[in-house]
């Protein structure tokens, strides 16, 4: 059994002088929710079209369920549940017709499973497509991609167009795929949409990979903006040099970190002093993430190198 | 496995769904214009026609066809055969033939389809075919009524004479159509397939229309165009080696479009 369900080696597409793909490495396991990160144009979507066939890389390789992705044809998209980023629908067919439809591509695979879908996302079947709002829009999108129990679902975008309430019931849907034994590899440009649900994260800037990692690392590294309020002013020199802790600013006697990793060497120097006041507020992943594309591409590939 | 794939002419059976308002609008419009314009046929006096044909410019009854519009075969020839019906069938056949692959494609609405568990190919074809049944459809709107007409009317022009005239007629629309699906199958672009198409069929309706009149017998032995009317097939019947030709077009587009769609980047 081959445990890897996307592969993608030095994977390179040009769109005429336009590389939109650099050189992408890639690798998700069977069965995990793997997150694909990165802001709009940095190539997740092409990287997506590759895997689905629809683009045809310049040089590279890309592997989905053991075969590329021109050689597996229709018999390895019969495998894949596809949401499209931007879903286009017209016509005056009905979202059941088209779902029906949809099946009927399928040779009926998921035709049983619109209903249910569609009743847990209140998308009603009746109503034409064309006048459908972008939130029901994407209720379609979602009911074909899970109608038909994929093995693997490729999911652009997913989040975008529904409200907080459909993003809940949609993670649900999406963990409860993975635990019946389905993997999971879904783009997204803001990462706390995803990160609840995601096992491993890659993130991607302009066409490379420059990150893959367990979103509880990440996490971690993007640590905790810790503030801390004492009753007198407080000696600067009591938290230089604690482990974990960075740009460590004191005003008075409030003090303000970037904490890193435990928070035991903060905790036992604080114990020393009168404190009223606390608060730790996870950082924002997005704020690690603009670390990555602060940094220079050049600057991280020579790093890379002279690991 | 084999069984997740869909079932042959399911991409047929939803464009022809998708199809059937327009379908329905064309064979009104179509049955109504035939009806008018051979209808009123015997009231014109051929007198009045002929006298009227007298007045114009030599240059234009040749391109027109004029010169036998005094007879039943010749004014059906000049008027629904030869001038209305290749016009609007065109029209109908370009502006489908590229919006149910290019258009769709540039729209996005092409996508589940192509991500389907279904050939590129046989999206293509299977569209294409419903393109052919389409026009097919419509010429045989214009067939029945100008058959029904000529029976009435008791008009002086043989019915095989007719689906002689019909075949011609169906097969230069279909040739267009197919062009202008190829073209945007190819390239992706609805603009680039109408532009070509119509181009094509503009210049075709051109070289037949100038070349008897600058004696240029080059331009009628490549134009679809003559290839349909030249015979004259409302007078003469079927002409198997003009036919030929006319069905050539619309094989060679296929192949293009089959050979450039499974090829290239789609959705770009």
């Amino acid at each position: 059994m081959n445990d890897v369900v996307i592969r993608t080696e030095g994977l390179v597409k040009d769109y005429g002088a336009v590389r939109a793909l650099a050189g992408l490495d890639l690798e998700v396991d069977r069965g995990e929710i793997f997150g694909f990160l990165g802001p709009n144009g940095a190539g997740k979507s092409t990287t997506i079209r590759v895997l689905l066939d629809l683009l045809r890389p310049t040089a590279g390789r890309a592997e989905v369920l053991g075969s590329t992705p021109a050689a597996g044809g229709p018999a390895l998209r019969a495998r894949l549940g596809y949401l499209p980023g931007e879903l286009a629908m017209s016509g005056r067919r009905t979202a059941g017709q088209l779902l029906r439809y949809l099946a009927r591509l399928r040779g009926g695979a998921g035709s049983d499973g619109i209903g249910p879908l569609a009743e847990r996302f209140g998308l009603d079947l009746d109503r034409p497509i064309r006048g459908l709002s972008k939130g029901n829009k994407q209720k379609v999108g979602v009911v074909q991609a899970f109608m038909h129990r994929p093995e693997l679902l490729i999911l652009d975008e997913p989040t975008s167009g529904l409200d907080p309430l459909l993003q809940r019931e949609f993670l649900d849907l999406v963990t409860e795929a993975r635990d019946a034994g389905a993997t999971v590899f879904m783009s997204s440009h803001v990462l706390s949409e995803i990160e609840d649900v995601a096992g491993r994260v890659a993130i991607i800037r302009d066409g490379v990979v420059v990150d893959t990692d367990d979103v509880r690392t990440l996490r971690q590294r993007a640590g905790q903006l810790i503030e801390l309020r004492f009753a007198d002013r407080i000696d600067p020199g009591t938290f230089a040099g604690l482990p974990g802790l960075e740009d460590v600013t004191i005003d008075g006697s409030t003090l303000r970190c970037l904490l890193r990793g435990e928070p035991d060497a903060l905790l036992k120097a604080a114990a020393s002093h009168h404190v009223v006041a606390w608060s730790a507020q996870d950082r924002e992943l997005e704020d690690l993430f603009l670390d990555f594309y602060r940094a220079p591409v050049d600057d991280r590939r020579a790093r890379e190198v002279t690991h | 496995m084999a069984a997740d794939t869909a079932a042959p002419a399911t991409v047929f059976g939803g464009v022809m769904t998708d199809q059937r308002r327009s379908l329905v609008l064309w064979s009104l419009a179509l049955a109504a214009i035939a009806t008018m314009y051979i209808g009123i046929y015997p009231v014109m006096g051929v007198e009045d026609m002929s006298a009227m044909v007298d007045d114009l410019p030599d240059a234009m009854v040749n391109a027109f066809g004029y010169d036998e519009i005094g007879t039943p075969a010749g004014y059906i020839t000049s008027t629904v055969y030869g001038l209305l019906g290749p016009i609007l069938l065109s029209v109908f056949a370009i502006a489908t033939g590229t919006r149910l692959v290019a258009g769709q494609e540039e729209d996005g609405t092409l996508e589940l389809e192509l991500t389907a568990p279904v050939g590129r190919a046989r999206v293509l074809l299977e569209r294409l075919a419903a393109l052919w049944l389409n026009v097919t459809l419509l010429v045989g709107v214009v067939t029945v009524v100008t058959v029904v007409l000529v029976i009435l009317l008791d008009l002086d022009v043989a019915i095989g004479n007719v689906l002689a005239g019909s075949a011609g007629l169906l097969l230069l629309v279909v040739g267009f159509g197919t062009v202008g699906l190829a073209v945007g199958a190819v390239t992706g672009r609805r603009a680039i397939g109408l532009g070509v198409a119509a181009g094509f069929a503009v210049v075709a309706f051109m070289l037949d229309a100038i070349g008897p009149t600058v004696e240029a017998e080059w331009m009628t032995a490549i134009s679809p165009f003559s290839w349909f009317l030249e015979g004259r097939p409302l007078f003469t019947g079927v002409d198997w080696a003009d036919l030929a030709l006319l069905a050539a077009v619309p094989v060679v587009a296929t192949i293009v479009a089959v050979v450039g769609f499974t090829r290239r980047d789609l959705l770009t």
